[in-house]
């Protein structure tokens, strides 16, 4: 499936004095283009407020596009997809339902199957898929936050569906719960399921996603493999270095990006990657080493790098929705 | 399954969830006794009204015996859909409804038959047992044509109050604002009516509240057709031929056709464009 500049945007009330009831478009997604391939996992990444859960669902087909459009097929027998058909194509698991009344689990996945079509035995092996079989009679008041996610991932899953649009789905899983949750990714992978996934906890993300896009206010700023976008942002993978004894003296490093940290008997310094040439200058000089380990680009720092944001800067500040780049050429600016 | 049986399971689960609720426990003691408790009260053969009035007919006590429709059956039909939008769109399952391929419109009306019928299918049953206290306290039985007017007229009005407070469950978030929006209708309809109606006489320089005024009872008459309880007793007069109101029956139902039709529409409309 293709996103072809996709568009939506949330109206917000913006009352004047003679027209309260006035509303204007603000927070959203904007011009998103992006292509999911079958059989891999997409990891969505950006701060809070960047539109992933807004993508998640304009994909999965709740939120209808203001404009752009969803083609499924190659090039020449593409066809635009409309809500509708998105919904029966798209499983989707939002963020945090919180499952409650006096329902049981199996009644509650059953309704929703009814609505999707799916079977009765379809709804037990998802039960069992996700652990819940045992607890297919208990109500829904009575679930666990880890149990209610366990829930809504069945949900998500009913009718098959050929995408899967996950919305933070580790939170509140035990760390044995989400290992099995990603096994079953990587099943849905080999099956061919087409997966997005939007979280938070981006260095689990990184180990999981075949690409990650980033975004950032209601744009897609990048979206590769993690190794073409740490290129195309200029990051550099960097090598910690550590050895025992008092500091060496490395003013003839051209490569060292920190100063070098003695504690107790041991230093550590950080390099720049520049393949073999340093370690041999280090052997060179018999610098004892005892570890020389390269550190990847993270995702957060790609984040950082793309966003032009600073951690230590931004601390927990949420960027202002007002500050939205959204410029029509020639139009006012919202 | 195709679209209908589809609609009709999902109002079925919808149906099971609010009449077996905890709710419905709880305000099942409060039909029993506006419902059968006035029908069996003004079938009392010594009772005389305050206006020195003595239902005689099976008919025009069920016609008296309605105010246990109006005042304790639309205001469970409140409490029991308050929250049939907001509830769960505040928990996240209505966005997972949302993702499913079934058309809204057809939730919308699946939610909306599922809810009227766990209030309708109660108060039917309780309106059966004021038919058998009617005969039994009058010795006579309620005319089979009076009864399935007073049924449907009841299915009608409970219908309009599950419907309005959908509606306003689908414009809320949060609970609270869902039920004062569901209550606030109720008690405009119910008891403010009377208010609003009164100003407007004043206004128009009508004699207030004169029973014998054609001009009040017309006014009146005419003033009950914007309202859902009005409707209804307009309703229940087209059997009762020594009450003339100046509105003529095709007129009444009419006015049902359109409370009917209208909220409906805008329900389906609502639900179409609703977001999680």
């Amino acid at each position: 499936m293709q996103l072809k500049g996709v568009t939506f945007r949330h109206k917000v009330s913006s009352p004047e004095p003679f027209r309260p009831w006035k509303k204007r478009l603000g927070p959203g997604v904007f011009e998103v283009s992006l292509s999911l391939h079958k059989g891999e996992i997409l990891g969505l990444v950006g701060p809070n407020g960047a539109g992933k859960t807004t993508l998640l669902r304009t994909i999965s087909g709740i939120l209808p596009i203001q404009s752009g459009q969803f083609i499924q097929g190659d090039v020449e027998q593409s066809q635009p997809l409309a809500s509708t058909d998105l919904r029966g194509l798209v499983g989707h698991m939002p963020e945090q339902v919180r499952w409650q009344g006096q329902q049981t689990v199996h009644d509650a996945l059953m309704e929703l199957a009814e609505m999707r079509g799916a079977t009765e035995k379809r709804v037990n092996n998802l039960l069992k898929l996700v652990g819940l079989s045992e607890r297919h009679d208990t109500s829904l008041s009575g679930l666990s936050q880890g149990m209610r996610q366990r829930l809504t991932l069945a949900a998500s899953l009913l009718g098959s569906p050929k995408y899967l649009m996950l919305d933070e789905p580790l939170n509140g899983l035990d760390p044995v719960a989400a290992t099995a949750f990603v096994n079953l990714l990587h099943q849905l992978k080999e099956k061919g399921v087409s997966i997005v996934i939007s979280s938070h906890q981006v260095e689990g993300l990184q180990a999981i996603t075949d690409r990650i896009a980033l975004m950032h206010r209601g744009q897609m700023l990048a979206c590769g493999s993690i190794e073409s976008i740490a290129k195309s942002l200029d990051l550099q993978t960097k090598i910690n270095v550590s050895g025992e004894g008092p500091a060496p003296d490395l003013s003839w490093c051209e490569t060292i990006d920190s100063k070098v940290e003695v504690d107790a008997s041991t230093w550590s310094v950080q390099l720049l990657d520049d393949g073999t040439t340093t370690m041999e200058m280090f052997l060179e000089k018999g610098i004892g080493i005892k570890a020389w380990t390269p550190q990847h680009p993270g995702i957060v720092e790609m984040l950082c790098a793309a966003t032009g944001m600073n951690i230590e800067e931004v601390g927990l500040d949420i960027a202002s929705p007002s500050l939205l780049p959204h410029r029509r050429v020639g139009g006012e600016e919202e | 399954m195709n679209d209908r049986q589809r609609i009709f399971a999902l109002a079925r689960r919808v149906f099971n969830g609010r009449f077996r609720s905890t709710r419905m426990y709880i305000m099942l003691p409060i039909l029993i006794l506006f419902i059968p408790g006035m029908a069996w009260g003004f079938s009392d053969p010594d009772i005389i009204l305050p206006g020195g009035h003595q239902p005689d007919s099976p008919m025009e006590v069920l016609f008296y015996a309605s105010l246990g429709v109006v005042f304790g059956a639309t205001m469970c039909a409140v409490l029991l859909a308050f929250d049939g939008v907001s509830k769960d769109r505040a928990s996240g399952v209505f966005e997972l409804r949302l993702a499913q391929p079934m058309p809204r419109h057809h939730q919308a009306l699946a939610l909306l038959f599922g809810t009227w019928q766990a209030i309708f299918v109660p108060v039917a049953v309780l309106i059966g047992l004021s038919v058998v206290l009617i005969r039994y306290r009058l010795g006579e039985w309620a005319a089979f044509g009076d009864v399935m007017v007073h049924l449907g007229a009841t299915a009608l009005i409970l219908y309009w109050y599950v419907v309005f407070t959908l509606l306003a469950s689908s414009r809320t978030k949060d609970q609270g604002t869902a039920i004062a929006f569901g209550i606030g209708m109720w008690f405009l309809f119910t008891f403010l009516w009377a208010l609003v109606t009164t100003m407007v006489a004043y206004a128009s320089g009508v004699a207030i509240g004169e029973q014998n005024d054609a001009q009040w009872v017309a006014l009146e008459g005419a003033f009950d057709l914007l309202s859902p309880n009005g409707v209804y007793h307009h309703l229940l007069e087209t059997r009762l031929v020594e009450i003339d109101r100046g509105i003529s029956d095709w007129q009444s139902w009419s006015m049902a056709m359109v409370w009917t039709v209208l909220p409906t529409w805008w329900f389906i409309r609502r639900m179409d464009e609703l977001q999680p």
